[in-house]
């Protein structure tokens, strides 16, 4: 079976009411369309006028927005493709699947007036777990000028995507977790020295899962996030066949060189995959940083 | 023998648990092994919990509301680990000489510092020590001096720690120097250059910020100075330097990770060596080493405007690069910090760039993101060893390169 799939535009709840995750008015999606796009299915409710609409087709090169070619070593290819590698994960990640940008092979640029700026990046990627590389990613990432922070729009087709195949490690993981007597909990992940215990690895993942759908969303043209340490993530009672989790994760803009702390809920299961319920900024100094290893005397 | 042991990692909330836990501690007829003892609730307490203690210590736990997990499930399957060996004998054993030294591991300030004396007494004919300033915490600032005589002979700069949650750069600082003081003698473009010229190293560039990273706060960034008409703390040095200070590319927010500070030079650690660099007048090569991102850049951050030696700088980054990728296949990005990276102002090799040290680059070590500052250990010593044949070839080009 060909394994391209067509994932189109950005989706995200409203969240706590919480103003630090504005959306663009619209879009009103929540996560469980997200989810359904992953099955093949192709839901829009989003209501466009006819720039918005041109904005978003596929690319049709036209003299009024010249394409600019971009260097794939510098920065502006860098973050269009790391928006890619969030939205890829948010749609596709699993606790046993994990994807990182590995080459951009070419980028190019368009800035559509009163718009934004449309990114044109084609890059491989590497799964974290299996080590396999997927080499064919296309994707269009449109940064919307607005004032406050919207989500950048994301159109990413991947062949050969499917040939990852995890849903038996992912079936076991979760058999294994809803067989427990406790709920799980962990913190620091990974220690100071950068350890993560075996048993500790899938909720990494997992918690890496969920931050992409919070840095894909936090994504602008001055930013560059990835998760850089889960400080704790406690199992959630749920009454459905969905797996419930309450995490706190660090994210690290590399721009900004800043530190910031989300405090997610996050639910999954093999077959709809990982879904932020619920998440929100936390307030620098509310929670102690990562705390470091005192060495045994 | 460890067999059904277990390894708890418990998560004390508050003093009084803690309290609890050193009752606990005291319980001999357990026959408890704590890893990492109780101290405090903003650090874990890993305990070896033998199994036939382990229900009474769960109940102990849940019964008092400690949260706890299972760090490891069976102790003998980790027996063989090199990850008990590391962590059980760094602790037990006294460092006894740099052979003995495990460059695996993260180490603490002490014994970096510690080290940095066995290294120097036992080559006393290559390696010295020299004290260049105090930081603001008052903590002394060394680097060490390689050099086969002569006097200011021409000389190659390599600092690592600048930033000080980037741990994989002291702990390569530490690999290459020893490697250096290793390879003199027997490796011959090492033996031509010290022939010839100097090499400084200075390892631990930022210490207070290091010894916050192991005490306090592992992902902090900036120096430890206060800041006056401001509850927070710390500069980036690398963004005090004197080229382009007060541009963009730099906050001027005491709060923010890239505060420039009041004024250029304000931080003793960067004035140390300003004022070294100046006074010694003849350096050829100035290598200031980050994490992570996987890039090798040349100057400049603070403007587009390229520099004179673009092409050179361009076309020996690509060689650089390319001998690291060579050994375990990492492959880096290369190019002027601003079109690379982001417009940065008052950063370090924009000004020794100015000074007329033309081979001046910064390196950002491994990963790209997936552990970003927090590298496990057991990449260490693979990033160091690619990390060396880049600067090996930045050296050698300097060498035969002369100006």
């Amino acid at each position: 079976m060909r394994g391209t799939l067509w994932i189109v535009l950005g989706l995200f709840p409203l969240v706590d009411g919480h103003p630090t995750l504005k959306t663009n008015q619209n879009s009103l999606e929540t996560a469980d369309a997200a989810l359904n796009h992953q099955s093949g299915s192709l839901n829009s409710v989003l209501h466009l006028d006819d720039t918005e609409k041109a904005a978003l087709e596929p690319t049709r090169v036209d003299p009024a927005f010249p394409m600019k070619e971009l260097n794939t070593s510098h920065y502006p290819a860098t973050r269009a493709a790391r928006v890619a590698q969030h939205y890829l994960n948010y749609h596709h990640g699993s606790p046993s699947k994990w994807f990182m940008v590995h080459d951009i092979k070419k980028a190019s640029s368009e800035d559509i007036p009163e718009v934004g700026t449309k990114y044109h990046v084609q890059f491989s990627v590497q799964e974290q777990a299996t080590k396999e590389i997927v080499g064919n990613c296309t994707a269009e990432i449109l940064f919307r000028q607005t004032e406050e922070q919207s989500a950048p729009e994301v159109n990413c087709t991947c062949d050969d995507l499917l040939k990852i195949e995890t849903s038996d490690a992912d079936h076991a993981l979760y058999h294994h977790i809803k067989h427990q007597p406790e709920p799980m909990t962990g913190m620091d992940i990974p220690d100071s020295q950068g350890n993560i215990p075996k048993e500790m690895e899938p909720f990494w993942y997992l918690g890496g899962i969920g931050a992409s759908f919070i840095m894909w969303q936090q994504s602008n043209e001055s930013t560059l996030y990835n998760m850089v340490h889960v400080h704790s993530v406690k199992q959630l009672n749920s009454e459905n066949d969905l797996l419930a989790f309450d995490y706190v994760v660090l994210l690290h803009d590399m721009v900004s060189q800043e530190i910031i702390h989300w405090h997610m809920q996050v639910a999954w299961n093999p077959t709809q995959g990982v879904k932020v319920t619920q998440c929100h900024l936390l307030p620098k100094g509310t929670m102690k940083q990562p705390s470091a290893e005192k060495h045994k005397i | 023998m460890y067999s059904r042991d277990q390894v708890l990692r418990i998560a004390a909330k508050d003093v009084e648990q803690i309290t609890l836990l050193k009752d606990l501690e005291e319980l001999e007829h357990l026959e408890l092994d704590f890893w990492k003892g109780p101290t405090h609730p903003d650090f874990p307490t890993d305990v070896h919990v033998p199994f036939a203690s382990l229900q009474a210590v769960k109940v102990f736990l849940e019964s008092n509301n400690i949260q706890y997990s299972i760090m490891i499930e069976d102790l003998q399957s980790m027996v063989e680990e090199e990850k008990i060996q590391i962590s059980r004998s760094r602790s037990t054993e006294q460092m006894r000489n740099t052979n003995s030294f495990d460059y695996a591991s993260y180490h603490t300030l002490d014994e970096i510092y510690s080290w940095m004396d066995m290294l120097v007494s036992e080559q006393s004919n290559l390696v010295s020590k020299i004290h260049i300033g105090s930081t603001f915490e008052n903590h002394p600032i060394y680097v060490l001096k390689f050099s086969t005589g002569g006097t200011k002979r021409p000389a190659i700069w390599i600092d690592t720690g600048i930033h000080s949650r980037e741990w994989v750069t002291q702990a390569s600082g530490i690999w290459m120097a020893k490697k250096l003081a290793t390879d003199y003698g027997k490796d011959a473009i090492i033996t031509s250059i010290l022939n010839e010229m100097d090499i400084f190293i200075e390892i631990v560039t930022n210490p207070d910020g290091f010894y916050f990273t192991h005490t306090q706060n592992r992902m902090w960034r900036k120096t430890r100075s206060t800041n006056s008409g401001s509850s927070c703390v710390g500069v980036d040095p690398n963004r005090n330097w004197d080229v382009g200070f007060g541009g963009a590319g730099a906050s001027s927010n005491p709060c923010s990770e890239t505060y420039r500070g009041s004024h250029a030079n304000s931080e003793s650690e960067v004035k140390s060596i300003v004022d070294f660099v100046k006074s010694h007048g003849n350096f050829k090569a100035f290598i200031s080493i980050h994490s992570y991102s996987q890039m090798l850049l040349y100057p400049y951050g603070y403007t587009k405007t390229p520099v004179a030696d673009q092409q050179e700088l361009h076309n020996l980054a690509k060689k650089a690069t390319d001998a690291l990728s060579t050994l375990y296949g990492t492959s880096y990005r290369y190019g002027n910090i601003i079109d690379t990276i982001y417009q940065s102002s008052g950063c370090t090799i924009d000004w020794t760039y100015n000074q007329g040290i033309k081979y001046s680059y910064t390196f950002e070590l491994r990963d790209t993101g997936r552990y970003g500052f927090i590298l496990p250990a057991n990449q260490i010593i693979p990033t160091a060893q690619e990390t060396w044949l880049a600067v090996k070839t930045i050296m050698e080009h300097t060498y035969n390169n002369p100006y």
